[in-house]
């Protein structure tokens, strides 16, 4: 394992328009290639704190640094280019309900604009993974929640990102599939890639064997 | 141990990295493309209204501007048109008619001139009117010679005044007993035709605002359709050029089916017009045909349709871009 710092908070508060204070001075070192689990309470700020790695969402105060760099350095033209490196997996799947599951995971790709042959083999290659093969002509409406939740993750690994940043991608699954889903990610972090998973199931998380990280809800 | 690339920086440069950004451009290029019109396909009641709201408004100007090409074709130099006519004196003989046209065409206003002898006069007036056998019953022909001078339209300039000071130097040929000017309303016609053009011209630019408002708006609409799409897509990391792509081809699609649209409108009102026009044209001995829309005008008119589209279009997601800049998820 590489001792590179990757993701780096330094005194990061975030507080929403609304005034609700979602994090508090959160400092903290994520390394390259390192798996972590962020675990907390319902409201604790797991959600807010990918969001702010991956520029969904800016501090209020701090900084947030990628590679030594502080995010609030990065021009508005290269936040798509960033992004683009970070596999996300939101706690809503956030598919389109109008493309089937392989027009949907072949998303990311369209964008880099690759070429239709590759397109069609990696997108089958990723929903392979979270055993989706047999659905690809199927439309989100037609999947249960768990389902969707799998093209969601075959949609953000399917551009070989660097990092995966997931919120409670096992929220909708059945113990075994979540079993499952764990090990892909496992099998990503193998191959290098960070992975940063913010998940309430403490059993799972606790079996993983990885460094967990407890945030602790904001009380005024 | 693996090696990674840096996050915020793009990708190191290879030799052959300017290939691969031409081929990844093209590939989005052509997906955008294939997009832009599978959704006209697929939304076929709105893209044939945007359509014909398109078509009908540029076939108004295209129209007027083929009508009054084909009216200032009539005051070309080329267009055998109404003349000048001297009229003769009566004891001027053919030879000195002849001698005359050789004199008069030398002046710089003039293109050609012809003569037509008393005696082609008699008989074209026999062909024409029948009234040979009254003709006879005067005994002698009592036509003059007549010297027919085709001017330069171009260079008589367009003021009356230029025309009277040249039908006045033509009067003073001893030769000449009369000088009969059949070129008046040619340039009454031009006149109107200059203010013609101002008025195409207007209506062209009216009618060319209201093409981009239609693209416009029916881009947006289409915008506020796929806002969701947008949305996630600039989540996973489109850029705002990639997001705009296949609307702009979107624009381009209905600005260029709509011209397309418009030239069949318009000629088909041509095919309507062409043989009345021709008829009334051959009634009055000219050789004036209605043209319908050259090659020139057909690429005029695709060009501006295209680009308005293209530019209405632009208009429409450029705005949306902008309003939504700050990005929640
Ligand atoms: N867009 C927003 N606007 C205002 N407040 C927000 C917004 N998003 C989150 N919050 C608030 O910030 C706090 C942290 O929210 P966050 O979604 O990060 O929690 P979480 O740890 O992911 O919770 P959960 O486990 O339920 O997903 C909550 O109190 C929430 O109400
Ligand atoms: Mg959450």
């Amino acid at each position: 394992m590489t001792t590179k710092t990757i993701i780096e908070f330094r005194q990061v508060h975030k507080r929403y328009p609304t005034g609700q204070l979602a994090l508090y001075n959160v400092n903290l070192t994520i390394h390259a290639g390192e798996m972590i689990f962020i675990t907390g309470n319902s409201g604790a700020g797991k959600s807010t704190l990918l969001k702010l790695i991956a520029l969904l969402e800016n501090p209020s105060k701090g900084d947030v640094l990628i590679d030594g760099t502080p995010l609030s350095h990065l021009q508005a033209r290269q936040i798509p280019n960033y992004r683009r490196r970070i596999g996300f997996i939101f706690q809503d799947p956030h598919l389109l309900y109008d493309r089937n599951v392989f027009d949907n995971v072949a998303m990311p790709l369209l964008i880099s604009g690759m070429p239709a042959t590759d397109i069609t083999r990696r997108v089958n290659a990723a929903l392979d993974k979270v055993g989706l093969g047999k659905k690809t002509k199927s439309y989100p409406l037609m999947l249960s929640a768990g389902e969707r939740q799998r093209v969601g993750i075959a949609r953000a690994v399917v551009n070989r990102p660097t990092m995966i940043l997931a919120d409670e991608p096992t929220g909708n699954l059945d113990p075994e599939l979540a079993q499952d889903i764990m090990h892909t990610f496992a099998q990503f972090n193998d191959i290098g890639v960070t992975v940063l998973i913010a998940s309430h199931d403490h059993g799972l998380v606790e079996r993983m064997k990885k460094r967990i990280l407890v945030l602790q809800r904001v009380e005024l | 141990m693996t090696e990674k690339r840096p996050l915020a920086k793009p990708r190191p440069a290879t030799s052959n990295n300017f290939g691969r950004k031409s081929r990844v451009w093209l590939n989005q290029q052509k997906q955008a493309i294939d997009f832009s019109l599978k959704r006209l396909w697929f939304n076929p009641i709105s893209a044939w209204i945007t359509l014909i709201a398109i078509a009908l408004a540029l076939s108004l100007p295209t129209s007027m501007h083929v009508l009054v090409k084909n009216l200032q074709s009539l005051t070309h130099n080329n267009q055998s048109v109404p003349t000048i006519s001297l009229f003769l004196k009566p004891k001027v003989t053919e030879q000195q008619a002849n001698d005359l046209a050789e004199l008069v065409k030398s002046q710089p206003e003039v293109l050609s001139t012809t003569v037509v002898t008393r005696d082609q006069a008699l008989q074209d007036f026999n062909k024409i009117s029948g009234l040979a056998d009254t003709l006879k019953t005067l005994g002698e022909n009592p036509l003059p010679n007549i010297v027919v001078i085709t001017p330069k339209m171009n260079d008589l300039g367009v003021t009356d005044a230029d025309l009277e000071d040249f039908s006045k130097r033509l009067k003073t040929y001893k030769e000449v007993e009369d000088v009969q000017i059949d070129i008046e309303w040619i340039q009454r016609l031009r006149a109107i035709l200059q203010i013609a053009e101002r008025i195409v011209a207007v209506v062209a630019a009216l009618l060319a605002t209201t093409v981009l408002l239609v693209v416009g708006n029916t881009i947006r609409l289409d915008i506020e359709n796929r806002k969701d799409e947008i949305r996630v897509t600039r989540l996973i990391g489109a850029t705002n050029r990639y997001i705009r792509r296949p609307f702009l081809y979107g624009g381009l699609w209905l600005g260029l089916f709509g011209g397309f649209l418009s030239l069949l409108v318009v000629n088909i009102a041509l095919l309507f017009l062409v043989d009345p026009v021709n008829k009334l044209s051959m009634l009055y001995g000219s050789d004036f045909n209605l043209g319908g829309i050259d090659l020139t005008t057909t690429l005029e008119v695709l060009t501006v349709s295209a680009g308005l589209g293209l530019v209405g279009a632009w208009l429409a997601v450029n705005r949306y871009l902008w309003e939504s800049e700050v990005i929640n998820d």
